[in-house]
Protein backbone atom coordinates (compact mmCIF):
# COMPACT_ATOMS: atom_id res chain seq x y z
CA UNK A 1 0.00 0.00 0.00
CA UNK A 2 0.87 3.55 -0.90
CA UNK A 3 2.75 5.99 1.55
CA UNK A 4 0.82 8.61 3.20
CA UNK A 5 2.05 11.60 0.58
CA UNK A 6 0.21 14.31 2.91
CA UNK A 7 -0.68 15.18 6.08
CA UNK A 8 -3.99 16.82 5.49
CA UNK A 9 -7.18 16.51 3.05
CA UNK A 10 -9.14 19.61 2.22
CA UNK A 11 -12.20 19.26 -0.34
CA UNK A 12 -13.00 22.22 -1.98
CA UNK A 13 -15.51 23.64 -4.30
CA UNK A 14 -15.81 25.42 -7.49
CA UNK A 15 -19.50 27.30 -7.80
CA UNK A 16 -20.62 30.11 -10.23
CA UNK A 17 -22.72 30.67 -12.92
CA UNK A 18 -22.02 28.89 -16.40
CA UNK A 19 -18.74 30.45 -18.47
CA UNK A 20 -17.18 32.56 -15.82
CA UNK A 21 -14.19 30.87 -15.85
CA UNK A 22 -14.51 28.09 -12.97
CA UNK A 23 -12.75 25.26 -15.21
CA UNK A 24 -9.91 27.57 -16.47
CA UNK A 25 -9.00 28.93 -13.37
CA UNK A 26 -9.00 25.05 -11.81
CA UNK A 27 -6.86 24.27 -14.42
CA UNK A 28 -4.64 26.99 -14.41
CA UNK A 29 -3.81 26.39 -10.37
CA UNK A 30 -3.64 22.48 -10.97
CA UNK A 31 -1.24 22.59 -14.14
CA UNK A 32 -0.35 26.19 -14.50
CA UNK A 33 -2.07 26.48 -17.97
CA UNK A 34 -4.41 28.80 -19.65
CA UNK A 35 -6.53 26.93 -22.91
CA UNK A 36 -8.64 29.36 -24.22
CA UNK A 37 -11.40 27.24 -25.22
CA UNK A 38 -12.47 24.56 -22.76
CA UNK A 39 -15.35 21.87 -22.63
CA UNK A 40 -18.04 23.17 -20.59
CA UNK A 41 -18.11 20.65 -17.34
CA UNK A 42 -21.01 18.62 -17.72
CA UNK A 43 -21.79 17.93 -13.99
CA UNK A 44 -18.84 17.42 -11.92
CA UNK A 45 -15.39 17.10 -12.55
CA UNK A 46 -12.08 17.26 -10.07
CA UNK A 47 -8.54 18.00 -9.62
CA UNK A 48 -5.92 16.85 -7.35
CA UNK A 49 -3.22 19.64 -5.98
CA UNK A 50 -0.73 19.01 -3.00
CA UNK A 51 0.43 22.43 -1.47
CA UNK A 52 2.64 23.25 1.57
CA UNK A 53 1.34 25.44 4.21
CA UNK A 54 3.59 26.08 7.78
CA UNK A 55 5.36 22.97 7.07
CA UNK A 56 2.36 20.90 6.55
CA UNK A 57 1.62 19.40 3.07
CA UNK A 58 -1.94 19.38 2.46
CA UNK A 59 -3.72 17.57 -0.29
CA UNK A 60 -6.42 19.40 -2.10
CA UNK A 61 -9.39 17.93 -3.21
CA UNK A 62 -10.78 20.61 -5.86
CA UNK A 63 -14.48 19.62 -7.62
CA UNK A 64 -15.40 21.78 -10.47
CA UNK A 65 -18.93 22.03 -10.59
CA UNK A 66 -21.36 22.73 -13.74
CA UNK A 67 -23.18 26.18 -14.01
CA UNK A 68 -26.14 25.46 -15.45
CA UNK A 69 -29.40 24.94 -13.08
CA UNK A 70 -30.11 21.52 -14.72
CA UNK A 71 -27.27 20.20 -12.97
CA UNK A 72 -28.11 21.82 -8.86
CA UNK A 73 -29.28 17.97 -8.66
CA UNK A 74 -25.92 16.37 -9.04
CA UNK A 75 -24.19 19.43 -7.87
CA UNK A 76 -25.59 20.33 -4.91
CA UNK A 77 -24.98 17.23 -3.34
CA UNK A 78 -21.35 17.78 -3.41
CA UNK A 79 -21.79 21.12 -1.13
CA UNK A 80 -21.70 19.16 2.24
CA UNK A 81 -18.24 17.42 1.85
CA UNK A 82 -16.81 20.93 1.24
CA UNK A 83 -14.23 22.20 3.68
CA UNK A 84 -14.07 25.22 1.56
CA UNK A 85 -16.15 27.02 -1.86
CA UNK A 86 -15.15 29.25 -4.59
CA UNK A 87 -17.99 30.86 -5.93
CA UNK A 88 -16.72 32.85 -9.12
CA UNK A 89 -18.26 35.42 -11.34
CA UNK A 90 -16.98 37.16 -14.15
CA UNK A 91 -16.56 41.24 -14.60
CA UNK A 92 -17.34 41.15 -17.59
CA UNK A 93 -20.80 39.77 -17.20
CA UNK A 94 -23.38 41.34 -15.03
CA UNK A 95 -25.70 38.56 -14.87
CA UNK A 96 -22.96 36.54 -13.52
CA UNK A 97 -22.48 39.35 -10.55
CA UNK A 98 -26.23 39.27 -9.66
CA UNK A 99 -26.79 35.48 -9.89
CA UNK A 100 -24.17 35.69 -6.26
CA UNK A 101 -27.09 36.16 -4.19
CA UNK A 102 -28.64 32.81 -5.79
CA UNK A 103 -25.22 30.85 -5.12
CA UNK A 104 -24.93 32.18 -1.29
CA UNK A 105 -28.33 31.34 -1.19
CA UNK A 106 -27.59 27.55 -2.38
CA UNK A 107 -24.67 27.59 0.16
CA UNK A 108 -26.65 28.33 2.77
CA UNK A 109 -29.05 25.58 1.98
CA UNK A 110 -26.49 22.75 1.21
CA UNK A 111 -23.46 23.26 2.75
CA UNK A 112 -21.75 23.29 6.25
CA UNK A 113 -22.19 26.13 8.57
CA UNK A 114 -18.38 26.25 9.13
CA UNK A 115 -17.38 26.15 5.64
CA UNK A 116 -15.01 28.67 4.30
CA UNK A 117 -16.63 31.04 1.28
CA UNK A 118 -14.98 33.23 -1.03
CA UNK A 119 -15.73 35.05 -3.99
CA UNK A 120 -13.97 35.57 -6.98
CA UNK A 121 -14.34 38.73 -9.55
CA UNK A 122 -12.47 36.31 -12.44
CA UNK A 123 -11.23 37.76 -15.72
CA UNK A 124 -9.51 41.07 -14.70
CA UNK A 125 -7.66 40.99 -17.59
CA UNK A 126 -10.38 42.22 -19.83
CA UNK A 127 -10.36 45.51 -18.28
CA UNK A 128 -11.69 46.86 -21.70
CA UNK A 129 -14.53 44.28 -21.38
CA UNK A 130 -15.42 45.35 -17.24
CA UNK A 131 -18.92 46.07 -16.69
CA UNK A 132 -18.18 44.86 -12.42
CA UNK A 133 -16.05 47.44 -10.98
CA UNK A 134 -13.64 46.00 -7.91
CA UNK A 135 -15.88 48.03 -5.54
CA UNK A 136 -19.04 46.18 -6.36
CA UNK A 137 -17.27 43.06 -5.62
CA UNK A 138 -15.43 44.40 -2.57
CA UNK A 139 -18.63 45.38 -1.22
CA UNK A 140 -21.20 42.37 -1.78
CA UNK A 141 -17.62 39.96 -0.06
CA UNK A 142 -17.78 42.88 2.97
CA UNK A 143 -21.63 42.56 3.51
CA UNK A 144 -21.21 38.72 3.49
CA UNK A 145 -18.28 38.61 5.34
CA UNK A 146 -16.74 37.02 2.54
CA UNK A 147 -12.97 37.06 1.26
CA UNK A 148 -12.52 38.82 -1.72
CA UNK A 149 -10.15 38.37 -4.90
CA UNK A 150 -10.28 39.79 -8.57
CA UNK A 151 -8.58 37.19 -10.57
CA UNK A 152 -7.22 35.91 -14.30
CA UNK A 153 -7.07 32.65 -15.00
CA UNK A 154 -5.57 33.50 -18.22
CA UNK A 155 -2.69 36.34 -17.07
CA UNK A 156 -2.35 34.01 -14.26
CA UNK A 157 -3.19 36.61 -11.57
CA UNK A 158 -3.85 35.90 -8.20
CA UNK A 159 -4.91 32.17 -9.07
CA UNK A 160 -2.68 30.76 -6.77
CA UNK A 161 -3.47 33.39 -3.78
CA UNK A 162 -6.98 32.44 -3.90
CA UNK A 163 -6.33 29.16 -3.49
CA UNK A 164 -4.04 29.58 -0.69
CA UNK A 165 -5.90 32.04 1.41
CA UNK A 166 -8.85 29.43 1.37
CA UNK A 167 -6.38 26.77 2.24
CA UNK A 168 -5.14 28.88 5.05
CA UNK A 169 -8.21 30.16 6.36
CA UNK A 170 -9.73 26.39 6.89
CA UNK A 171 -5.61 24.95 8.33
CA UNK A 172 -7.02 27.46 10.42
CA UNK A 173 -10.08 25.99 12.14
CA UNK A 174 -8.32 22.70 11.94
CA UNK A 175 -5.16 22.68 14.71
CA UNK A 176 -2.81 20.49 13.93
CA UNK A 177 -5.86 17.86 12.60
CA UNK A 178 -4.85 14.43 11.15
CA UNK A 179 -5.83 13.27 7.92
CA UNK A 180 -8.88 11.11 8.40
CA UNK A 181 -9.51 10.12 5.14
CA UNK A 182 -8.30 6.89 3.43
CA UNK A 183 -5.29 8.28 0.95
CA UNK A 184 -6.51 5.44 -1.11
CA UNK A 185 -10.04 6.92 -1.75
CA UNK A 186 -8.66 9.28 -4.15
CA UNK A 187 -10.03 10.02 -7.48
CA UNK A 188 -8.19 11.23 -10.67
CA UNK A 189 -8.76 14.39 -12.88
CA UNK A 190 -10.61 14.28 -15.74
CA UNK A 191 -8.63 12.59 -18.67
CA UNK A 192 -9.67 14.39 -21.37
CA UNK A 193 -8.34 17.83 -20.30
CA UNK A 194 -5.23 16.39 -19.68
CA UNK A 195 -4.12 15.68 -22.75
CA UNK A 196 -5.61 18.65 -23.73
CA UNK A 197 -2.69 20.29 -21.58
CA UNK A 198 -0.05 17.40 -22.52
CA UNK A 199 -0.46 18.33 -26.17
CA UNK A 200 0.04 22.44 -25.52
CA UNK A 201 3.34 21.86 -23.72
CA UNK A 202 4.39 19.87 -26.28
CA UNK A 203 3.72 22.47 -29.03
CA UNK B 1 -0.14 -9.99 -44.42
CA UNK B 2 -0.43 -6.51 -45.32
CA UNK B 3 -2.19 -7.81 -48.53
CA UNK B 4 -4.18 -10.45 -46.78
CA UNK B 5 -5.53 -7.13 -44.35
CA UNK B 6 -6.10 -5.22 -47.05
CA UNK B 7 -7.88 -7.65 -49.06
CA UNK B 8 -10.43 -8.25 -45.99
CA UNK B 9 -11.01 -4.34 -46.00
CA UNK B 10 -11.56 -4.30 -49.30
CA UNK B 11 -14.14 -7.04 -48.94
CA UNK B 12 -15.97 -5.03 -46.12
CA UNK B 13 -16.14 -2.33 -48.23
CA UNK B 14 -18.11 -4.15 -51.05
CA UNK B 15 -20.37 -5.72 -48.28
CA UNK B 16 -21.15 -2.16 -47.45
CA UNK B 17 -21.86 -0.73 -50.89
CA UNK B 18 -24.11 -4.34 -51.83
CA UNK B 19 -25.90 -3.69 -48.62
CA UNK B 20 -26.25 0.02 -49.17
CA UNK B 21 -27.34 -0.35 -52.63
CA UNK B 22 -30.68 -2.87 -51.76
CA UNK B 23 -34.09 -1.22 -53.01
CA UNK B 24 -34.80 -2.43 -49.22
CA UNK B 25 -32.10 -2.21 -46.89
CA UNK B 26 -31.72 -5.32 -44.88
CA UNK B 27 -31.55 -3.29 -40.79
CA UNK B 28 -30.87 -6.51 -39.61
CA UNK B 29 -27.82 -7.25 -41.49
CA UNK B 30 -26.71 -3.40 -41.57
CA UNK B 31 -26.47 -3.25 -37.69
CA UNK B 32 -24.48 -6.14 -37.76
CA UNK B 33 -22.09 -5.08 -40.38
CA UNK B 34 -22.27 -0.79 -38.64
CA UNK B 35 -21.72 -3.03 -34.93
CA UNK B 36 -18.08 -3.61 -35.74
CA UNK B 37 -17.28 0.12 -37.41
CA UNK B 38 -18.16 1.55 -40.52
CA UNK B 39 -15.48 2.33 -42.70
CA UNK B 40 -14.23 5.94 -42.71
CA UNK B 41 -14.17 6.31 -46.80
CA UNK B 42 -16.45 7.29 -49.19
CA UNK B 43 -19.36 8.67 -47.02
CA UNK B 44 -20.47 5.39 -45.81
CA UNK B 45 -20.70 6.21 -42.08
CA UNK B 46 -23.32 9.74 -42.60
CA UNK B 47 -24.98 6.99 -44.74
CA UNK B 48 -25.36 4.49 -41.71
CA UNK B 49 -25.65 6.97 -39.37
CA UNK B 50 -28.55 8.66 -41.12
CA UNK B 51 -30.51 5.23 -41.96
CA UNK B 52 -29.58 3.83 -37.78
CA UNK B 53 -31.19 7.14 -36.49
CA UNK B 54 -34.20 6.58 -38.63
CA UNK B 55 -34.05 9.36 -40.35
CA UNK B 56 -34.08 8.13 -44.01
CA UNK B 57 -36.00 4.95 -44.59
CA UNK B 58 -34.99 1.71 -45.23
CA UNK B 59 -36.79 1.87 -48.52
CA UNK B 60 -34.28 3.47 -51.00
CA UNK B 61 -36.99 4.62 -53.30
CA UNK B 62 -38.27 7.09 -50.57
CA UNK B 63 -34.94 8.84 -50.24
CA UNK B 64 -35.06 11.60 -52.07
CA UNK B 65 -38.66 12.33 -51.20
CA UNK B 66 -37.67 12.49 -47.50
CA UNK B 67 -34.63 14.74 -47.87
CA UNK B 68 -36.53 17.05 -50.46
CA UNK B 69 -39.42 16.85 -47.81
CA UNK B 70 -37.23 17.29 -44.21
CA UNK B 71 -34.26 19.61 -45.74
CA UNK B 72 -36.88 22.41 -46.88
CA UNK B 73 -39.21 21.88 -43.80
CA UNK B 74 -35.70 22.77 -42.11
CA UNK B 75 -34.81 25.78 -44.16
CA UNK B 76 -38.54 27.07 -42.98
CA UNK B 77 -37.38 26.58 -39.29
CA UNK B 78 -34.43 28.73 -40.12
CA UNK B 79 -36.45 31.05 -41.81
CA UNK B 80 -39.19 31.65 -39.12
CA UNK B 81 -37.19 31.37 -36.35
CA UNK B 82 -33.78 33.05 -37.17
CA UNK B 83 -33.99 35.20 -40.33
CA UNK B 84 -37.55 37.04 -39.50
CA UNK B 85 -36.81 38.06 -36.01
CA UNK B 86 -33.36 38.96 -36.57
CA UNK B 87 -35.06 41.44 -39.22
CA UNK B 88 -37.21 42.78 -36.58
CA UNK B 89 -34.16 42.62 -34.21
CA UNK B 90 -32.16 44.93 -36.71
CA UNK B 91 -34.90 47.34 -37.24
CA UNK B 92 -35.69 48.01 -33.79
CA UNK B 93 -32.08 48.56 -32.80
CA UNK B 94 -31.83 50.80 -36.01
CA UNK B 95 -34.32 53.36 -33.97
CA UNK B 96 -33.25 53.10 -30.68
CA UNK B 97 -36.08 51.60 -29.23
CA UNK B 98 -34.26 48.00 -28.04
CA UNK B 99 -33.30 49.31 -24.31
CA UNK B 100 -37.10 49.96 -23.76
CA UNK B 101 -38.44 46.92 -24.47
CA UNK B 102 -37.42 44.10 -21.82
CA UNK B 103 -39.74 46.50 -19.42
CA UNK B 104 -42.75 45.97 -21.72
CA UNK B 105 -45.33 43.99 -19.64
CA UNK B 106 -46.94 41.84 -21.66
CA UNK B 107 -45.08 38.74 -21.84
CA UNK B 108 -46.67 37.43 -24.77
CA UNK B 109 -45.13 40.02 -26.81
CA UNK B 110 -42.86 39.59 -29.12
CA UNK B 111 -40.19 41.84 -27.63
CA UNK B 112 -40.67 39.64 -24.61
CA UNK B 113 -40.13 36.39 -26.20
CA UNK B 114 -37.06 37.59 -28.30
CA UNK B 115 -35.23 38.28 -25.20
CA UNK B 116 -36.12 35.66 -23.77
CA UNK B 117 -34.54 33.73 -26.86
CA UNK B 118 -31.89 35.58 -26.30
CA UNK B 119 -30.99 34.12 -22.92
CA UNK B 120 -30.83 30.77 -24.17
CA UNK B 121 -29.04 32.19 -26.72
CA UNK B 122 -26.10 33.40 -24.84
CA UNK B 123 -25.82 29.37 -22.72
CA UNK B 124 -25.96 28.13 -26.53
CA UNK B 125 -23.06 30.81 -27.67
CA UNK B 126 -21.01 30.11 -24.58
CA UNK B 127 -21.12 26.10 -25.43
CA UNK B 128 -20.42 26.21 -29.27
CA UNK B 129 -17.67 28.21 -28.51
CA UNK B 130 -16.24 25.55 -26.63
CA UNK B 131 -17.07 22.28 -28.83
CA UNK B 132 -14.27 20.58 -29.69
CA UNK B 133 -11.67 22.82 -28.93
CA UNK B 134 -8.77 19.69 -29.51
CA UNK B 135 -9.69 19.42 -33.26
CA UNK B 136 -9.54 22.55 -35.71
CA UNK B 137 -12.85 22.18 -37.52
CA UNK B 138 -15.80 23.64 -36.03
CA UNK B 139 -13.87 27.20 -35.83
CA UNK B 140 -13.19 26.71 -39.70
CA UNK B 141 -15.54 28.57 -42.46
CA UNK B 142 -18.16 25.78 -44.06
CA UNK B 143 -18.53 25.54 -47.27
CA UNK B 144 -21.78 26.35 -47.81
CA UNK B 145 -22.39 29.04 -45.66
CA UNK B 146 -26.52 30.12 -45.11
CA UNK B 147 -26.81 32.65 -47.49
CA UNK B 148 -29.64 34.31 -46.70
CA UNK B 149 -27.98 35.07 -43.23
CA UNK B 150 -24.14 36.00 -44.36
CA UNK B 151 -25.05 37.85 -47.44
CA UNK B 152 -28.13 39.93 -46.03
CA UNK B 153 -27.04 43.07 -43.66
CA UNK B 154 -30.56 43.39 -42.33
CA UNK B 155 -30.30 39.94 -41.02
CA UNK B 156 -28.61 40.07 -37.91
CA UNK B 157 -26.32 36.88 -36.76
CA UNK B 158 -27.38 34.32 -33.90
CA UNK B 159 -24.07 35.11 -31.95
CA UNK B 160 -24.98 39.03 -32.82
CA UNK B 161 -28.27 39.04 -30.58
CA UNK B 162 -26.14 37.28 -27.88
CA UNK B 163 -23.84 40.58 -27.27
CA UNK B 164 -26.97 42.73 -28.09
CA UNK B 165 -28.69 41.24 -24.78
CA UNK B 166 -25.74 40.96 -22.61
CA UNK B 167 -25.27 44.89 -23.49
CA UNK B 168 -29.06 45.47 -22.40
CA UNK B 169 -29.18 43.49 -19.31
CA UNK B 170 -26.31 45.59 -18.18
CA UNK B 171 -27.68 49.02 -19.03
CA UNK B 172 -30.80 47.80 -16.94
CA UNK B 173 -28.72 46.78 -14.12
CA UNK B 174 -27.00 49.72 -14.08
CA UNK B 175 -30.07 52.07 -14.02
CA UNK B 176 -31.28 49.85 -11.38
CA UNK B 177 -28.19 50.75 -9.00
CA UNK B 178 -28.26 54.39 -10.33
CA UNK B 179 -25.07 54.09 -11.99
CA UNK B 180 -25.09 56.99 -14.81
CA UNK B 181 -21.60 56.23 -16.04
CA UNK B 182 -22.52 53.66 -18.70
CA UNK B 183 -19.64 54.17 -21.07
CA UNK B 184 -18.83 50.39 -21.16
CA UNK B 185 -22.63 50.03 -22.89
CA UNK B 186 -21.17 50.79 -26.55
CA UNK B 187 -18.47 47.96 -25.98
CA UNK B 188 -19.15 44.65 -27.87
CA UNK B 189 -18.77 41.82 -25.07
CA UNK B 190 -15.94 39.12 -25.46
CA UNK B 191 -15.31 37.22 -28.10
CA UNK B 192 -13.13 33.99 -27.62
CA UNK B 193 -10.27 34.51 -29.79
CA UNK B 194 -10.27 31.19 -31.52
CA UNK B 195 -14.07 30.87 -32.24
CA UNK B 196 -14.52 34.56 -33.38
CA UNK B 197 -17.12 35.05 -35.92
CA UNK B 198 -15.82 34.94 -39.73
CA UNK B 199 -16.57 38.23 -42.22
CA UNK B 200 -19.49 38.60 -44.21
CA UNK B 201 -20.24 35.97 -46.67
CA UNK B 202 -19.34 33.09 -44.63
CA UNK B 203 -19.97 31.84 -41.38
CA UNK B 204 -18.08 28.85 -39.11
CA UNK B 205 -19.01 25.38 -38.27
CA UNK B 206 -19.65 26.28 -34.45
CA UNK B 207 -22.26 29.21 -36.27
CA UNK B 208 -24.39 26.30 -37.79
CA UNK B 209 -24.53 24.22 -34.69
CA UNK B 210 -25.51 27.57 -32.47
CA UNK B 211 -28.69 27.59 -35.06
CA UNK B 212 -28.91 23.88 -35.11
CA UNK B 213 -29.35 24.36 -31.37
CA UNK B 214 -31.22 27.05 -31.19
CA UNK B 215 -34.13 25.89 -33.36
CA UNK B 216 -34.19 22.68 -31.22
CA UNK B 217 -34.54 25.35 -27.88
CA UNK B 218 -37.37 27.20 -29.75
CA UNK B 219 -39.43 24.00 -30.99
CA UNK B 220 -38.98 21.99 -27.51
CA UNK B 221 -39.62 25.20 -25.43
CA UNK B 222 -40.00 22.92 -22.24
CA UNK B 223 -37.03 21.37 -22.22
CA UNK B 224 -35.00 24.48 -24.13
CA UNK B 225 -31.47 23.72 -24.51
CA UNK B 226 -29.34 21.75 -22.06
CA UNK B 227 -25.68 22.01 -21.59
CA UNK B 228 -24.23 18.65 -23.15
CA UNK B 229 -26.15 19.25 -26.50
CA UNK B 230 -23.65 20.61 -27.97
CA UNK B 231 -21.64 17.32 -27.66
CA UNK B 232 -24.47 15.33 -28.53
CA UNK B 233 -24.41 17.03 -32.08
CA UNK B 234 -20.60 17.49 -32.60
CA UNK B 235 -20.04 14.37 -33.78
CA UNK B 236 -23.09 13.84 -36.16
CA UNK B 237 -22.46 17.34 -37.33
CA UNK B 238 -18.60 16.73 -38.30
CA UNK B 239 -19.34 13.13 -40.14
CA UNK B 240 -21.89 14.71 -42.25
CA UNK B 241 -20.39 17.84 -42.99
CA UNK B 242 -16.99 16.19 -44.01
CA UNK B 243 -19.35 13.89 -46.13
CA UNK B 244 -17.31 13.54 -49.75
CA UNK B 245 -20.88 13.36 -51.49
CA UNK B 246 -21.57 16.88 -52.23
CA UNK B 247 -25.25 16.67 -51.97
CA UNK B 248 -24.74 15.42 -48.79
CA UNK B 249 -22.32 17.97 -47.60
CA UNK B 250 -23.95 21.02 -48.87
CA UNK B 251 -27.47 19.83 -46.75
CA UNK B 252 -25.46 18.57 -43.29
CA UNK B 253 -27.51 21.00 -41.32
CA UNK B 254 -31.07 20.30 -42.23
CA UNK B 255 -29.55 16.47 -42.13
CA UNK B 256 -27.53 17.05 -39.03
CA UNK B 257 -30.63 18.72 -37.34
CA UNK B 258 -33.10 15.89 -37.66
CA UNK B 259 -31.03 13.14 -36.97
CA UNK B 260 -30.71 14.97 -33.58
CA UNK B 261 -33.90 15.26 -33.15
CA UNK B 262 -34.39 11.49 -33.73
CA UNK B 263 -31.92 11.17 -31.03
CA UNK B 264 -32.67 13.42 -28.81
CA UNK B 265 -36.23 11.25 -28.95
CA UNK B 266 -34.51 8.40 -27.34
CA UNK B 267 -32.41 9.86 -25.07
CA UNK B 268 -34.06 13.21 -23.80
CA UNK B 269 -35.08 12.17 -20.43
CA UNK B 270 -31.21 12.43 -19.39
CA UNK B 271 -31.15 16.03 -20.09
CA UNK B 272 -34.46 17.13 -18.32
CA UNK B 273 -33.86 17.50 -14.55
CA UNK B 274 -37.24 16.83 -13.32
CA UNK B 275 -37.11 13.18 -14.15
CA UNK B 276 -34.00 12.56 -12.68
CA UNK B 277 -35.54 10.39 -10.29
CA UNK B 278 -37.91 8.55 -12.77
CA UNK B 279 -37.62 5.11 -14.56
CA UNK B 280 -36.59 6.90 -17.75
CA UNK B 281 -34.07 9.01 -16.14
CA UNK B 282 -30.65 9.81 -15.49
CA UNK B 283 -30.50 8.57 -11.74
CA UNK B 284 -32.11 5.55 -12.15
CA UNK B 285 -29.96 4.86 -15.40
CA UNK B 286 -26.58 5.27 -12.82
CA UNK B 287 -28.31 2.99 -10.65
CA UNK B 288 -29.09 0.19 -13.28
CA UNK B 289 -25.86 0.44 -14.23
CA UNK B 290 -23.71 0.14 -11.29
CA UNK B 291 -26.28 -3.10 -10.52
CA UNK B 292 -25.82 -4.27 -14.05
CA UNK B 293 -22.01 -3.97 -13.07
CA UNK B 294 -22.44 -5.29 -9.84
CA UNK B 295 -23.94 -8.20 -11.29
CA UNK B 296 -21.05 -8.96 -14.39
CA UNK B 297 -17.99 -7.69 -12.54
CA UNK B 298 -18.66 -7.76 -9.26
CA UNK B 299 -14.53 -7.32 -8.35
CA UNK B 300 -14.59 -3.81 -10.58
CA UNK B 301 -18.09 -2.78 -8.62
CA UNK B 302 -16.31 -3.51 -5.17
CA UNK B 303 -13.15 -1.42 -6.26
CA UNK B 304 -15.34 1.44 -7.20
CA UNK B 305 -17.45 1.15 -3.96
CA UNK B 306 -14.35 1.54 -1.65
CA UNK B 307 -12.72 4.09 -3.02
CA UNK B 308 -15.63 6.13 -3.25
CA UNK B 309 -16.23 6.42 -6.77
CA UNK B 310 -19.52 6.86 -7.05
CA UNK B 311 -21.48 7.03 -10.02
CA UNK B 312 -22.15 10.39 -10.55
CA UNK B 313 -18.51 11.31 -10.54
CA UNK B 314 -17.93 9.79 -14.07
CA UNK B 315 -21.40 7.85 -15.28
CA UNK B 316 -23.29 10.80 -15.15
CA UNK B 317 -21.49 12.99 -17.69
CA UNK B 318 -21.11 8.84 -19.65
CA UNK B 319 -24.47 8.33 -20.11
CA UNK B 320 -25.78 11.92 -20.66
CA UNK B 321 -23.23 12.47 -23.42
CA UNK B 322 -23.05 8.67 -24.64
CA UNK B 323 -19.64 9.05 -24.16
CA UNK B 324 -18.51 11.99 -26.32
CA UNK B 325 -16.55 13.86 -24.05
CA UNK B 326 -14.35 10.59 -22.82
CA UNK B 327 -12.30 10.01 -26.15
CA UNK B 328 -10.99 11.91 -28.91
CA UNK B 329 -13.60 12.66 -31.96
CA UNK B 330 -12.41 9.63 -34.34
CA UNK B 331 -12.38 7.38 -31.01
CA UNK B 332 -16.03 8.56 -30.15
CA UNK B 333 -17.08 8.46 -33.82
CA UNK B 334 -16.06 4.59 -33.82
CA UNK B 335 -17.64 4.02 -30.63
CA UNK B 336 -20.92 5.15 -31.84
CA UNK B 337 -20.97 3.11 -34.82
CA UNK B 338 -21.33 0.22 -32.62
CA UNK B 339 -23.79 2.14 -30.08
CA UNK B 340 -26.14 3.61 -32.61
CA UNK B 341 -26.16 -0.37 -34.52
CA UNK B 342 -27.28 -1.68 -31.17
CA UNK B 343 -31.02 -2.57 -31.18
CA UNK B 344 -30.89 -1.88 -27.87
CA UNK B 345 -28.48 1.23 -28.13
CA UNK B 346 -29.70 3.45 -24.90
CA UNK B 347 -31.51 0.60 -22.84
CA UNK B 348 -30.41 -0.88 -19.85
CA UNK B 349 -31.23 -4.03 -18.99
CA UNK B 350 -32.76 -5.47 -15.03
CA UNK B 351 -29.26 -7.34 -14.57
CA UNK B 352 -31.36 -10.23 -13.32
CA UNK B 353 -32.05 -11.14 -17.90
CA UNK B 354 -28.30 -11.67 -17.99
CA UNK B 355 -28.01 -9.24 -20.74
CA UNK B 356 -26.02 -6.42 -21.53
CA UNK B 357 -26.52 -4.54 -24.61
CA UNK B 358 -26.25 -0.67 -26.17
CA UNK B 359 -24.62 1.54 -23.67
CA UNK B 360 -23.72 -0.34 -20.71
CA UNK B 361 -21.59 -2.32 -22.63
CA UNK B 362 -19.83 0.42 -23.84
CA UNK B 363 -19.66 1.88 -20.20
CA UNK B 364 -18.23 -1.37 -18.93
CA UNK B 365 -15.60 -0.99 -21.91
CA UNK B 366 -14.63 2.57 -20.43
CA UNK B 367 -14.69 1.59 -16.46
CA UNK B 368 -12.21 -1.20 -17.38
CA UNK B 369 -10.29 1.03 -19.19
CA UNK B 370 -10.54 3.72 -16.07
CA UNK B 371 -9.00 0.92 -13.62
CA UNK B 372 -6.35 -0.33 -15.71
CA UNK B 373 -5.13 3.93 -16.44
CA UNK B 374 -5.48 4.29 -12.89
CA UNK B 375 -3.32 1.40 -12.54
CA UNK B 376 -0.37 2.18 -15.00
CA UNK B 377 -0.52 5.76 -14.28
CA UNK B 378 0.38 5.96 -18.07
CA UNK B 379 -1.73 6.86 -20.78
CA UNK B 380 -1.97 4.85 -23.81
CA UNK B 381 -1.79 7.69 -26.54
CA UNK B 382 -5.02 8.16 -28.31
CA UNK B 383 -5.89 4.46 -27.43
CA UNK B 384 -9.53 3.98 -25.82
CA UNK B 385 -11.22 -0.21 -25.03
CA UNK B 386 -10.90 -2.05 -28.01
CA UNK B 387 -12.73 0.31 -30.10
CA UNK B 388 -10.42 2.28 -33.27
CA UNK B 389 -8.51 -0.69 -33.93
CA UNK B 390 -10.68 -2.62 -34.91
CA UNK B 391 -12.71 -0.47 -37.82
CA UNK B 392 -9.65 -1.24 -40.37
N1 LIG C 1 -10.00 36.73 -20.80
C1 LIG C 1 -10.24 35.71 -19.98
N2 LIG C 1 -11.03 34.71 -20.38
C2 LIG C 1 -11.26 33.69 -19.53
C3 LIG C 1 -10.70 33.65 -18.23
N3 LIG C 1 -11.11 32.52 -17.63
C4 LIG C 1 -11.91 31.88 -18.51
N4 LIG C 1 -12.01 32.58 -19.67
C5 LIG C 1 -12.79 32.21 -20.85
O1 LIG C 1 -14.12 31.95 -20.46
C6 LIG C 1 -14.65 30.79 -21.13
C7 LIG C 1 -15.35 29.87 -20.17
O2 LIG C 1 -14.43 29.35 -19.24
P1 LIG C 1 -14.70 27.96 -18.47
O3 LIG C 1 -13.60 27.79 -17.49
O4 LIG C 1 -14.94 26.87 -19.44
O5 LIG C 1 -16.09 28.31 -17.72
P2 LIG C 1 -16.86 27.46 -16.59
O6 LIG C 1 -17.18 28.41 -15.49
O7 LIG C 1 -16.08 26.26 -16.23
O8 LIG C 1 -18.22 27.07 -17.37
P3 LIG C 1 -19.17 25.76 -17.20
O9 LIG C 1 -18.30 24.57 -17.27
O10 LIG C 1 -20.14 25.85 -18.34
O11 LIG C 1 -19.89 25.90 -15.88
C8 LIG C 1 -13.46 30.10 -21.79
O12 LIG C 1 -13.70 30.01 -23.16
C9 LIG C 1 -12.25 30.94 -21.48
O13 LIG C 1 -11.57 31.26 -22.67
C10 LIG C 1 -9.84 34.74 -17.84
O14 LIG C 1 -9.30 34.82 -16.73
N5 LIG C 1 -9.66 35.73 -18.76
MG1 LIG D 1 -16.40 24.28 -16.49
Amino acid sequence: MAKKTYDLLFKLLLIGDSGVGKTCILFRFSDDAFNTTFISTIGIDFKIKTIELRGKKIKLQIWDTAGQERFHTITTSYYRGAMGIMLVYDITNAKSFDNIAKWLRNIDEHANEDVEKMILGNKCDMEDKRVINKEKGESIALEHGIRFLETSAKANINIEQAFLELAEAILNKTPGRDPQENPESVVRPDRRNDRGTARQCCA
Amino acid sequence: MVHRIMAAYKARLLEFDALLKEETIDVGRLRDLCFSGVPDEGGRRALCWKLLLHYLPLDRTQWNDTLNKKRAQYNHFVEEMVVEPARLSKNGSGNNHVDDHPLNPNPESQWGSFFKDNEVLAQIDKDVRRLCPDIMFFQRGTQFPCEVIVNDPEVERLHRRVTHSSLTATAVTRKGLGITKLEASNRRSAQTEDYHPLPPGSEAHWEVVERILFIYAKLNPGQSYVQGMNEIIGPIYYTFANDPNIAFRENAEADCFWCFISLMGEIRDFFIRTLDDSESGIGAMMERLMSNLRHHDHQLWNRLRTQELRPQFFSFRWLTLLLSQEFDLPDVIRVWDSLFADANRFQLPDPSLHSNDGIAKRCYAAERFWLQYENSAALPSGGCPGTAQQSH
